[in-house]
């Protein structure tokens, strides 16, 4: 049983990882179409000296570390909050930013601004675009953190309660640390999530916060561009290094 | 009953009040306006917008999408779930793999995307392999079809589906699968019989987190799909870009979002089943 | 943006450098790699260049009248809509000596007959681009053979599919009358099951390695599929065709008025144009530039379709709200047979 649960999920991750391993191998093809023409890195410096590109690349882990920071920070709290009890008003509107599709969302977004902007003297930027991510994060931490709080014994709390643990001890030291695995699942689905959005941060960019899916459509849209395979093969590396240090570290 | 619980959901309520309902409360009066001559917002007042979404060429495209979206769902279901509950047993290892369900969505979802059309295209990688290897005569036509599509709906949303089902099945008691099986049952039955009904939280919220956004995608069924299928959310994007009429892009989406809305409450009410 | 400075001060609100700024929105792949630099050098100033996919991408987020943006690119068929809903500002012919350097036709464009409001920057027109190895089609007509089965594509373009459609039933690509618009959306189905799919500029890579014969397409994509390979041709249409022209505005919301008109007039110098043409082959309005240009970009066909051929070209224009809206329910008609 359980080592066919392996092979399943091994055939499970080929799938989710094909199209990754095909781009990383494909850019450091020397020829830009689908032949194989020998090992180089061509595509690579192109990449480096595209300085719109590197912009991007930079705005869009900005946006999402802070998106990610604050969607978590914020959905948390809910998600504990609805854990105690359940509020109506709060869910629904949870419920209804998870249905938005994106371009309704984008554009209501879009709309409100252009509304704030009457009173306020602010300009589409890297602040709209954070403020945007946010909020289409928030309900996606709220229902991963919510599915792994359910699964613990509320009374876990209460005996700390009454073993002298004010509230905010009990959630800070005993729901917290339970819920870590829920809250860095979610983290991360928040970091992918902002940082893969294209809809609605096209639509409520500015100026200054062009982001790098806004920049590969743009090159995408005219071939396939081996500088885009390039970015997005060095992006996955540095991340996954980033990820295993972090794992040894916390081992550690 | 606790201070702290108002204080822990005020932050949430203020922003969803402000950044979610307001923001479709200015949709919603926007649907309920007049397209301008060239594409603006103008009086009057009308309920029009609406009443043209009872047309069988629009429904004929909702019910495709729910159709298509459901597909992915069930696909999603049945690839994640085994690797969630891979995942939730591989003990000290459990957060690189986790990681690893993670890294490939950390490409925008737009390369992806064009990387799964440089595989299916006809000199794409898997027909010139085919080809070369003797399997094949002439190129298979893999891309721009609506089961391209659905691979694409699939390998992009089944993280969303893996997470919470990881994050249910990781808390799920080991040994009441143990006392299944020290009882007798075989695995299968364990299975269905106790794993599936505990890790049902994660299942109702993976399905959720997958099936809403198919059914308002757009880029892929434009790109993988090749624009010959519509669906729903084409309409919608079509609405506020091509055709310049936001307020029936308005109306249909707030039309769809309603609908969704009520299956999720018959869902909620009948199952029992509570995501939030 | 400056990564320090981010942190430091909130973005977008802040005026960072003491050097003026000009924030400039085009269409992607629009102008040579060292316009802006060389105009940034020349005037001292920072020039903020984006870019985007689309016009209603564009117009999406002007309409703001807070977008930032101080010049943008419309097409001739959304300068009019533009104006009218009060995006622009009026330019001032003293500020643009260049203007001269346009060609004939463009002085007095039928959308701004005056160039109150625009500067005409590039054009272009829709045709057929196909594969050497197969007979090359003669006009829309032939895109409806049984012989292009699943290697034939059409631009995902409302306008552009059913402009093709109206002109192979010898009407206006600008067409508003309900049964003729029917008729070419009738003929729209009908050629669906030979198509492989309806994508715009993505085409290219598709038509250069062979998986397409035969592409809708605009004239400048076809010229940049034609330099990778000598595998391909361009066919005007016989039965016309539809053109377009980019201009260059400036929203009513700028502040550097003034600065807009500097880098309007700096794009119309012949050395300028020049370059934009031989970097993105697509054909400019500028007459002076167009003299200037190599024998092998001037005399193309594709770039500069002979007098006789432009002749059967015909321009989009801005559609009646009725019409539109028809058209969209066509178009979603087409989409989801």
């Amino acid at each position: 049983m359980s080592r066919l649960l392996g092979v399943y999920a091994a055939a499970v991750y080929a799938f989710l990882h094909l199209p990754l391993i095909i781009l990383g191998v494909f850019s450091f093809n020397a020829s830009r179409f689908t032949v194989w023409e020998g090992f180089s890195l061509r595509w690579y410096r192109a990449a480096l000296e595209n300085p719109q590109l590197l912009e991007a690349c930079w705005n869009s882990l900005l946006v999402a570390a802070a998106a990610t920071l604050l969607a978590t920070a914020l959905g948390t709290l809910c998600a504990y909050g609805l854990w105690k009890r359940r509020s109506a008003p709060i869910e629904a509107g949870l419920y209804v930013s998870l249905v938005t599709p994106e371009v309704v969302m984008g554009i209501s977004l879009l709309a409100f601004y252009q509304w704030l902007f009457r009173y306020f003297d602010v300009r589409l930027g890297m602040h709209t675009v954070v403020l945007a991510h946010v909020t289409f994060c928030l309900a996606y931490v709220v229902l991963v953190v919510l599915a792994r709080l359910r699964t613990l014994e509320p009374a876990l709390e209460e005996a700390a309660m009454d073993l002298g643990a004010t509230e905010w001890q009990a959630f800070r030291r005993v729901t917290l640390p339970l819920a870590g695995p829920g809250i860095a699942a979610a983290a991360l689905l928040c970091f992918a999530l902002s940082f893969d959005d294209y809809v609605i941060t096209s639509l409520v960019a500015g100026v200054d916060s062009e982001t790098l899916p806004m920049v590969i459509y743009a090159m995408a849209r005219r071939g396939v561009s081996p500088v885009v395979n390039a970015v997005s093969t060095a992006i996955v590396f540095g991340l996954g290094v980033f990820i295993l240090l972090a794992e040894r570290l916390r081992r550690a | 009953m606790s201070r702290l619980r108002s204080w822990f959901l005020a932050p949430a309520g203020l922003w969803i009040a402000f950044f979610v309902a307001a923001p479709l409360g200015v949709v919603a009066a926007y649907s309920l306006l007049t397209r301008g001559t060239y594409g603006g917002l103008s009086e009057p007042w009308t309920l029009e917008n609406y009443l043209r979404l009872a047309d069988p060429l629009y429904l004929k495209i909702l019910a495709r999408s729910f159709w298509i979206a459901g597909l992915t769902t069930l696909l999603c279901l049945i690839l994640g779930f085994p690797l969630a509950l891979f995942l939730a047993r591989s003990g000290e290892r459990k957060h690189l793999y986790l990681a690893l369900v993670i890294l490939p969505f950390w490409t925008s979802y737009l390369v992806r995307t064009y990387a799964w059309m440089f595989l299916l295209r006809d000199t794409g990688l898997v027909n010139t392999l085919l080809i070369e290897a003797g399997w094949l005569e002439r190129p298979l036509a893999l891309l721009y079809n609506d089961g391209a599509v659905i691979l694409g709906l699939v390998h992009g949303h089944l993280p969303y589906m893996v997470l919470p089902l990881f994050a249910t099945l990781e808390r799920l008691d080991r040994s009441l699968v143990e006392a299944a099986g020290d009882l007798g049952a075989p695995p299968r039955e364990t299975f269905f019989r106790v794993v599936v009904p505990l890790a049902r939280p994660g299942i109702a919220a993976g399905s959720l987190l997958v099936f809403i956004p198919c059914l308002g995608a757009f880029l892929t069924p434009d790109l993988l799909g090749g624009g010959k299928t519509v669906m729903i959310g084409n309409l919608i994007q079509n609405q506020f870009t091509a055709a310049r009429d936001w307020p029936f892009g308005a109306a249909a989406s707030l039309a769809l979002m309603v609908l969704v809305m009520l299956m999720l409450g018959l869902l909620l009410r009948r199952g029992g089943e509570r995501f939030l | 943006m400056r990564r320090r400075e981010f942190v430091v001060a909130l973005p977008g609100l802040a005026c960072r450098s003491g050097r003026p700024r000009l924030n400039v929105f085009n269409w992607s792949d629009y102008v040579a790699p060292e316009t802006v630099p060389a105009f940034e050098a020349e005037f001292g100033v920072r020039v903020r260049y984006g870019t985007y996919e689309s016009g209603e991408e564009m117009l999406a987020k002007v309409l703001s009248g807070n977008s930032g943006w101080d010049v943008v690119f419309p097409s001739n068929s959304l300068v009019e809509p533009m104006r009218e809903q009060g995006l622009l500002a009026p330019l001032r012919h003293a500020w643009l000596p260049n203007l001269d350097n346009l060609e004939e036709g463009f002085r007095r464009p039928p959308w701004d007959p005056k160039l109150d409001w625009c500067v005409p920057y590039m054009w272009g027109g829709t045709g057929i681009a196909c594969r050497r190895e197969v007979t090359p089609p003669a006009g829309w007509a032939s895109l409806w053979e049984e012989r292009w089965r699943g290697r034939l594509t059409m631009l995902d373009d409302p306008a552009e599919v059913l402009g093709a459609c109206l002109k192979k039933l010898g009407w206006s690509v600008n067409s508003t009358d309900p049964v003729e618009l029917r008729r070419a959306g009738e003929e729209a189905r009908a050629q669906k099951p030979l198509l492989r799919a309806y994508v715009n500029a993505e085409v290219r890579d598709q038509l250069v390695a062979g998986d397409v014969l035969a592409a809708q397409l605009w004239a400048t994509t076809a010229l940049q599929a034609m330099e990778e390979t000598a595998e391909l041709a361009f066919v005007w249409p016989a039965e016309g065709f539809p053109l377009y022209a980019d201009n260059a505005v400036i929203l009513r919301e700028s502040g550097r008025v003034e600065l807009a008109h500097r880098f309007i007039d700096y794009l119309l110098r012949p050395d300028v144009a020049v370059a934009v043409v031989k970097a993105t082959k697509t054909a400019t309005v500028n007459a002076k530039a167009k003299a200037l240009l190599p024998e092998r970009l001037r005399l193309n066909p594709v770039l500069y379709p002979p007098a006789e051929v432009l002749r059967r070209g015909e321009w989009f224009t801005a559609l009646p709200a009725a019409a539109q809206r028809l058209r969209d329910r066509i178009w979603t008609e087409i989409r989801a047979a």
